[in-house]
């Protein structure tokens, strides 16, 4: 059952995106976790038509079969799930009450590009794609901030490298 | 989401995010960022706007190769509904 603080959480996510004004007070009551010193640098490493690309969402995405991501913790669920690029489509859901994912509900890939990832393969534009893109719900705060960027952050990147994957890249919701 | 790309790029991988809240990008300083004066949910745009989809990932492509300086935002000229892509390739 949908608890009330749930609901009302969905209902701001969606009077944010219809009116902008509201979703510019939400992000200026939010401060992210500001970054010092030196920007990781990492240059392609194989030319575009070579390489292996993988999606990273935080836009909440996953199999049906898979737990949803945890909603109850005000914090947000530091987790993440593994999609499978040739089936995710079939039969998903997005589980992320932070933003309005209607539009999304209907066209997946506004959120994880997939389809439009298959075509530039096609045309050879782009090497390939990775079989295994990956999912977080970026809605992360106070301690689970140093569980994703010490530990699941940490784990994808290790599978993304073990995929022979060269480039990424990320999406919000 | 940039703190994610900040560790992907840290193991080695090329990494472009998409921003559609500056601020945030400007505070976390992931590598390369392009943003998006858009609404949130819609990161490439509009449901079955496929012409749309395709050249936000195609811009995504250009400044992943092109962006030489970390931390760089690159703004990318497109207004919310207003823009016409059918006359992008």
């Amino acid at each position: 059952m949908i608890t009330l603080s749930r609901l009302k959480n969905q209902l701001l996510a969606r009077a944010a995106t219809r009116f902008p004004i509201l979703a510019r007070k939400f992000t200026d009551s939010y401060t992210p976790r500001a970054s010092a010193g030196r920007v990781p640098w990492a240059p392609p490493a194989v030319p575009l038509a070579q390489a292996t690309l993988a999606l990273i969402t935080t836009a909440g995405i996953h199999h049906r079969q898979q737990p949803p991501f945890d909603m109850s913790d005000s914090d947000g669920d530091p987790s993440y799930r593994e999609l499978d690029s040739a089936t995710l489509f079939d039969d998903f859901v997005i589980t992320h009450d932070y933003y309005n994912h209607s539009s999304a509900d209907k066209d997946p890939n506004i959120i994880l590009p997939l389809d439009r990832l298959k075509e530039l393969v096609d045309e050879q534009i782009l090497g390939s794609s990775a079989r295994t893109h990956y999912s977080f719900m970026g809605h992360i705060d106070g301690p689970h901030i140093d569980t994703l960027i010490h530990h699941t952050a940490v784990e994808v990147a290790h599978k993304l490298r073990a995929q022979n994957v060269d480039i990424a890249l990320l999406t919000p919701g | 989401m940039g703190l994610i790309q900040r560790v992907i790029e840290q193991a080695g991988i090329a990494t472009i995010g998409i921003s559609i809240v500056r601020e945030y990008s400007e505070q976390v300083k992931p590598p390369r960022t392009v943003f998006l004066r858009w609404p949130f949910g819609h990161p490439l745009g509009e449901p079955h706007h496929q012409a749309q989809q395709r050249q936000v990932m195609r811009d995504c492509l250009d400044k992943l190769y092109t962006i030489a300086t970390p931390g760089t935002i690159v703004d990318l000229p497109y207004i919310w509904r207003r823009h016409d892509f059918r006359k992008e390739t």
